[in-house]
Formats: structure tokens, sequence, C-alpha cells
């Protein structure tokens, strides 16, 4: 049975629930205000809570992740919709939004999964698993992460053969193939959007080999590979299974690069990469690491003593633009580049290599809105309307930007600018009561 | 109409008309590819190179389907070559 449409009111609606959204939430919240935070994954945590370890104190991410997201989770004042998506924002009152929330089916009772694992093991479907980028496989009946939130399991119904033995498996019932999609009309005050980024598809330049070659990676699977919840027991390449020893960085791989239509710096794939190559030392203290690099951008706190400590531990750095990778029968990989030191082509042989793709902005957000122009800048990402004094504010009067959402940034200022968003959206609804 | 607890899967079967066809066909070929490697396990360990001559699969599927059956629990990794390169995979029995 299709439910009935529900009509529901919050003081803010908060669009997307990865640590800019969370944050923003959070603070609203413990100022008493109701919201609710929507994300269109089946957990909160954003791209952050995938990571293995951050730059530049080598903090675990999920030891930092997991606490907010479980302040989030369980804040008296915080409705959080997962697997959920924002349309229809209109504008029709001075302090008074309304929005339409679509919730998909997540074919299980949240509120009554214990996340046993018991479906997934009696499922009998193999599919590429997402939270993993494609390096192994995961059931139709999955918990999507081991950290994920909130931590329950969900059906891959494009994938479920509707078998039934995970419904069978189950000892809480919690399993129910006749949810169905749900559309809620929401009336708000106040709106934070916290959408994100996505990274560039390292496909869109084939004289990498990204998804041809299999030992070529990007540095998001290699993060995962990294991660103490990582997919094989570990590092391999994923193209024969060999532990890999002669490893290689591809810096501004779609940054930096106006043939491919971003000519702007992604701000963190410097320092990202620096860091997966001391994590890579550590776990492979025979393996050589080398980054290829245009310029080293270590711009932040603590980042060009961070960079300096690689160099220190024998992390390999050449000033070189990548031209081509080829493959040779056993799977290594020739790199061919400019050598911008000495001013001549190389040529330098690696068994992996890891690409460092750039943040590109989510496009369509500006298409949530309805009656009023949400601008983007140049580059598409949020615009802001005063970046150097309201840093949050966008166009519209009453929706303000967190995060990424607005450009690159690395961790450190997006919750910075989560707590502007915060901050000017707390104002604003203290200006329009 | 109430659809009996822990029965919905046939009622979402019987509103369909059936099973996707392509999530029939992706089960069908996991099955046999998950036999094919479990058989080949079932004779000697293997290294993902040695598993890939024997079922005559690519190395890169090997390595998914392989590190697959790993995390399902049907194969444990086993000792690293010589050279500390390859691992040998086995029966997790």
């Amino acid at each position: 049975m299709k439910e009935a449409i529900k009509n529901i009111t919050y003081d803010a609606l908060v669009i997307g629930a990865g640590i800019a959204g969370g944050e923003a939430a959070l603070n609203l919240a413990n100022n008493g205000y109701k919201v609710l935070l929507v994300d269109k994954e089946l957990s909160v945590g954003g791209k952050m809570i995938m990571l293995s370890k951050v730059f530049p104190t080598l903090d675990c991410a999920a030891c930092i992740t997991t606490p907010k997201v479980s302040e989030i989770s369980r804040h008296p004042n915080i409705t959080i919709f997962t697997g959920s998506e924002v349309s229809n924002i209109r504008k029709i009152s001075e302090n008074e939004f309304t929005a339409k929330v679509t919730k998909h089916p997540r074919y299980v009772h949240v509120e009554d999964c214990t996340a046993c694992q018991m479906c997934e093991n009696a499922c009998p479907v193999n599919v590429r698993d997402q939270y993993q980028f494609g390096l192994i496989g995961r059931k139709a009946a999955f918990i999507p992460f081991s950290i994920c939130s909130p931590k329950a399991a969900a059906i891959d119904i494009d994938n479920c053969t509707l078998c039934g033995a995970c419904e069978k498996a189950c000892p809480t019932n919690c399993i129910d193939f006749t949810m169905e999609e749900e559309i809620l009309n929401l009336h708000i005050k106040t709106v934070v959007v916290a959408t994100g980024f996505k990274l560039f598809d390292a496909e869109n330049m084939p004289r990498y080999g990204y998804g041809v070659y299999k030992n070529v990676i990007t540095a998001l699977q290699m993060e995962r590979e990294l991660a103490p919840t990582r997919p094989y027991n570990t590092i391999l390449r994923p193209g024969d299974g060999k532990v890999p020893d002669k490893i290689a960085y591809v810096l501004c791989v779609g940054s930096r690069d106006a043939s491919v239509g971003n000519p702007i710096c992604s701000q963190i794939c410097c320092m990202y990469s620096i860091k997966q190559a001391q994590l890579l030392m550590g776990a492979l203290p025979m393996a050589d690491v080398t980054i290829y690099y245009i310029n080293i951008r270590s711009f932040g706190k603590g980042f060009e003593e961070f960079y300096q400590q690689a160099k220190g531990m024998g992390v390999n750095f050449v000033k070189g633009k990548i031209g081509k990778i080829s493959e040779k029968e056993d799977g290594n990989l020739i790199l061919r580049y400019e050598d911008i030191n000495e001013g001549k082509l190389q040529e330098a042989e690696h068994d992996m290599v890891i690409l460092s793709t750039g943040v590109l902005p989510n496009t369509g957000i500006e298409k949530f809105f309805e009656n009023q122009t949400l601008s983007l800048d140049p580059f598409h990402f949020v615009g802001q309307t005063d970046a150097l004094l309201s840093p949050a504010k966008t166009s519209i009067d009453g929706v303000f930007v967190a995060g990424t959402a607005i450009g690159p940034m690395d961790i450190p200022d997006t919750i910075l600018s989560a707590g502007a968003a915060s901050s000017e959206a707390i104002s604003y609804l203290v200006e329009h009561p | 109409m109430e659809v009996e607890k822990g029965k919905t899967a046939k009622y979402l079967r019987e509103k369909l008309g059936g099973i996707p066809e392509q999530a029939k066909e992706n089960l069908k070929e996991f099955n046999a590819i998950k036999k094919k490697m479990l058989d080949a396990l079932k004779e000697e360990d293997l290294t993902v190179k040695q598993m890939s001559e024997k079922i005559g699969m690519p190395t890169h599927e090997v390595v998914y389907y392989l590190m697959s059956l790993v995390k399902y629990g049907l194969v444990k990794t086993g000792e690293i070559d010589d050279m500390d390169e390859y691992y040998t995979y086995k029966l997790n029995k």
C-alpha cells in the first residue's frame, strides 16, 4: 500500500548528512531548534566515515567520525532520513519554506533491526560493494558498512532475487518487502545546503588507463585498502592479488586541468596522497612510493611539516606531469612523464598506480529550488553572495551553504564552514521567529 | 490486504510478476563461479594466478570473486610466497 502523503514541520532542513551537514545540524539542535537531516545514502557520515586516517595528524577517521555520528543520531532535536531525497523547495514567505522529501524504501524496519547480519549470511547474491568502491562483493541484503549509522540492514532491490532467504533468517522479522516509496510535505523556516562534492571520474582521462589497466586505482580505493575495515587482508593489486612494492601516485588527475573542464586546484589531493604514502610505508615497509606532482600545495596548519616528514620517511617526490600510462604483460605499468626539473621526457616502471582524483561539484543542487534561484559560482559550486564577510550566505535569503558544496576544502575547514552556516541559520531563525 | 510477516518477498515477487531477469542471471553466474573456485580449492591451495589458470578466468576477476568468498567466510588467506608477493588461498573448513 502506498502510504498517504504526510505533512511534517521543522525549524531547519539540512540537506546532506556528511560532516558539514552533521555539524550544522548538531549546532542548530544544541540551540533548541528542531532539525530534519536528509541524505540520499543509507548512512550518515558522508565521505569522511569511509577514510582510513586524516592528515596531518594521522588520527583514525572512523574514531573521530563515529562519536560525532552517534551524537547526531541520538540527539532529540534531530530527525534523520537516510535513503531520501529533497526536491521542490519553495519560499512561501519571509520565514517559511516548503519542500518535498522522498523516502526510498529500505525494505527493513530500522528500529527493529539488530544488525545481526543473519540476513546477509543467508542472501545468496553477490554484487560489487559500492562502499568498498567495487574492490569486493557484498550481498543484496547487507549492512552498508561496519560503522554505518543507522546500523541496520538494507535490501538492494535492483539485485535482489526475492528468494525470501533473508526474511526466513531474520530473528526480528524486520525485513518487509511491502515497503513503498514515501513522500512527505515539509514546512521549514531555514535550509542548510551541505551536499558535499563528488570525485572526478578517472575514466574521463583514458590516457591513464583507469578501468582498463586493473592495477591503476583511485586514491579513494586505496583509502579503503588502508582502512581497518579494508576489503583485502593487506594491500594488494586488484589486477592479480600481488603485494605491490613499487607504487606511484599521480597528482592533479582531473584538477588544475582545463582540458577536462576543471581548471581549479582540489586543495586536498597533495595532502591525502602524502598521508597515504606515509601509511603505505607503514603497511609495506619494503615498498618504494613515488609521488608525481606539479606543485605540492601544503598550505594548512602542520601541512608543510607533514610533507617534510614524508620525505624523511623516504617517499620519493618527482616534479613531473604524467603524459601516458601503458601496461606490461605482467600487469606492471610504464609511466611516461615530463621531468620538469630535468626538462626531459622520462619513463618509469611501477607495479601499482594510484590516481589522486580531484574534487568536483555535485551538480543539480540549484534544481532543488522552485521559485527562487540558487546561484552557482563559475565552477558550479554553490555561490556565496559575500564570501569574505558572510561565507555561508547564498543568493536565497534563509538558505545557507556549508562545506564542500562551496568548493574544495579539507576536514577542519569543512567543520569551520558548517559552524558558520549554522550560526547564520540561527541568526536568521532569531530574526525571523 | 495484510501480508504475513516473514513472507513479504513472495508478495513482491507476485506483484512484480516474477524475479528481475538481470538479478537471476547474476546469481546464476556467481553460483557457477563459486562452485568452480571451491572445487578447485578442494584439490589444493592456490594463488590468484594459479586459480586463474585452473578455472580459465582473468586474474582481476579471480581477485574480486576470491576476496568476496574470503569475506563470506568460505575461503581463508594462507601463507605468502618466498618472494613476499602472492598469498595462497584455502578452503575455510
